[in-house]
């Protein structure tokens, strides 16, 4: 059997001119169609830092609580199918609970007192920093 | 057909090796989150000379906080006891070069007023909403701190008013981008990008584009704006909405008025570029206050005193003042913003 392949490999004829043309403008296909549409899907991808580390890295395509242990106390995360927010905070001012919901990749909120940062990275970030 | 394998074979080593040779570190530093990016550094190397620039910043931080013992705290010990201190050549520069843009913007941006920034419980990593007593602040304004109060001599500092109380929260994080910069070109770094607290500078270029900066938009959770930031250049913001808080609707900042000790109104948020110089990151961080102090109609003067070309002042009411130059550069992510533009044709 696999000596058959093995022949059949061999005998394979020489592609012609069309044949060439087909791979080639099929692999263009494939190429284009990864970047259109799967690194679109893994766009909206949540990073969560604690402190000085990347605390973990989260699919927004789905419904997850998370807490997290900070610096002054423990903070509530919701995930919620393409959104997500800071929930609960130890923190005093509760500015990172006020911003809300994050939808869109470059979004970003931060929690100074605790320590937590949540980002909204896409495969084309908008920018390299923020300046606020 | 063994070309054809060959070919994808190749394909998916690029994929591989295309990772780009961008590191990046943060750390919590100055109160706030300082970010550093390299590019072109292998991971173990950025790793390095990051982490010994956060070092720094930290050590800077503890040198000169204005609450905490420090060495700038044990100066304002001294100045209220009436005793002359003594400090480090590089703190005596600082304080020297404050003085100076404190001259410059007409006493707007005054380091002397740490008391005031103190009885409004900005000096403090969390604020409460407190209601301050009039009388005590009419009282604080008229003691008339200025840095022009301070005597600078041979690393020894006395002041002629005992009310001078320094606080250098609107410099410092400046003068660290500064030396955060100069860290970087000493050890040989061709491409990095610092930010403290939302004060930008760049050096180099993030691969074949320059590095590209989003501005927040005061009121929401995203950028109004972005960039390119060149090589050499730094931005500083200052807002309303990082440092604040509410008391009875009215919304108190963090940017005291020092004419009247009340946290200045009617602004949300100033931003500035400062081109390619040895200070300019002091320059980003100091000249966005006297323009977000000054009044609607004097505005422009501050502009015109701090000596800056590229300018956007985000108004209470959401108006965008915003200088011709600066126009040019934008480019903005909020589509209702556009609406709001008002060009400063005198700076044309």
């Amino acid at each position: 059997m696999l000596k058959n392949t093995f022949k059949s490999f061999n005998h394979f004829p020489k592609p012609l001119l069309g044949d060439w043309i087909i791979i080639v403008v099929s692999l263009l296909l494939i190429i284009w169609l990864f970047n259109s549409l799967w690194v679109h899907e893994d766009a909206a991808k949540l990073r969560i830092r604690l402190g000085n580390q990347v605390y973990g890295e989260y699919s927004l395509k789905q419904n997850k609580a998370l807490t997290i242990q900070g610096k002054m106390g423990t903070t509530l995360i919701e995930i919620q199918q393409g959104k997500v927010r800071f929930k609960q905070s130890p923190c005093n001012n509760q500015y990172c609970v006020h911003q809300g919901w994050l939808h869109h990749a470059g979004q970003a909120a931060i929690c100074l007192p605790n320590q937590i940062s949540l980002e909204l990275i896409g495969e084309k970030k908008q920018f390299d920093t923020l300046n606020y | 057909m063994r070309y054809f394998f060959a070919c994808i074979c190749c394909i998916n080593l690029l994929s591989c090796s295309l990772k780009e040779p961008l590191y990046h570190n943060q750390s919590y530093v100055f109160g706030t989150l300082v970010d550093i990016s390299t590019y072109g550094e292998t991971d173990a190397e950025g790793q390095n000379i990051t982490a010994t620039i956060l070092r720094e910043f930290q050590n800077l931080n503890n040198r000169l906080h204005a609450w905490k013992p420090s060495e700038l705290n044990g100066i304002n010990h001294q100045i209220a006891q009436g005793n002359s201190a003594r400090t480090a050549p590089d703190i005596a520069d600082m304080l020297k070069q404050s003085t100076q843009y404190s001259v410059q913007s007409g006493g707007l941006f005054n380091p002397a007023i740490g008391e005031l920034i103190q009885t409004w419980g900005f000096q403090n990593d969390e604020f409460h909403a407190l209601s301050v007593d009039a009388k005590k602040i009419a009282a604080l304004v008229k003691t008339n701190p200025q840095m022009t109060d301070l005597v600078i001599k041979n690393n020894h500092i006395t002041s002629k008013n005992r009310y001078v109380q320094l606080d250098l929260g609107g410099y410092a994080k400046g003068y660290a981008l500064d030396v955060g910069m100069n860290m970087l070109k000493k050890q040989g770094v061709k491409n990095a990008l610092i930010n403290i607290g939302g004060n930008v500078i760049a050096l180099g270029k993030h691969g074949e584009h320059p590095w590209r900066v989003g501005i927040q938009h005061p009121r929401k959770p995203n950028a109004i704006a972005a960039l390119n930031l060149e090589s050499g250049w730094a931005i500083g913001t200052s807002g309303d909405y990082q440092r604040y808080f509410m008391l009875d609707g009215k919304r108190y900042c963090h940017i005291i008025d020092p004419r009247t000790g009340m946290p200045a109104q009617g602004t949300q948020s100033v931003t500035v570029l400062i081109p390619p110089q040895a200070n300019a990151g002091v320059l980003s961080d100091v000249a966005s206050k006297p323009i977000f102090i000054s009044e609607p109609n004097k505005k422009q003067d501050a502009i015109k005193r701090m000596n800056v070309k590229d300018v956007m002042i985000i108004q209470e009411n959401g108006d965008i003042l915003i200088t011709p130059s600066m126009l040019k550069r934008i480019e903005w992510l909020e589509p209702d913003a556009k609406k709001h533009i008002q060009v400063l044709q005198s700076f044309s």
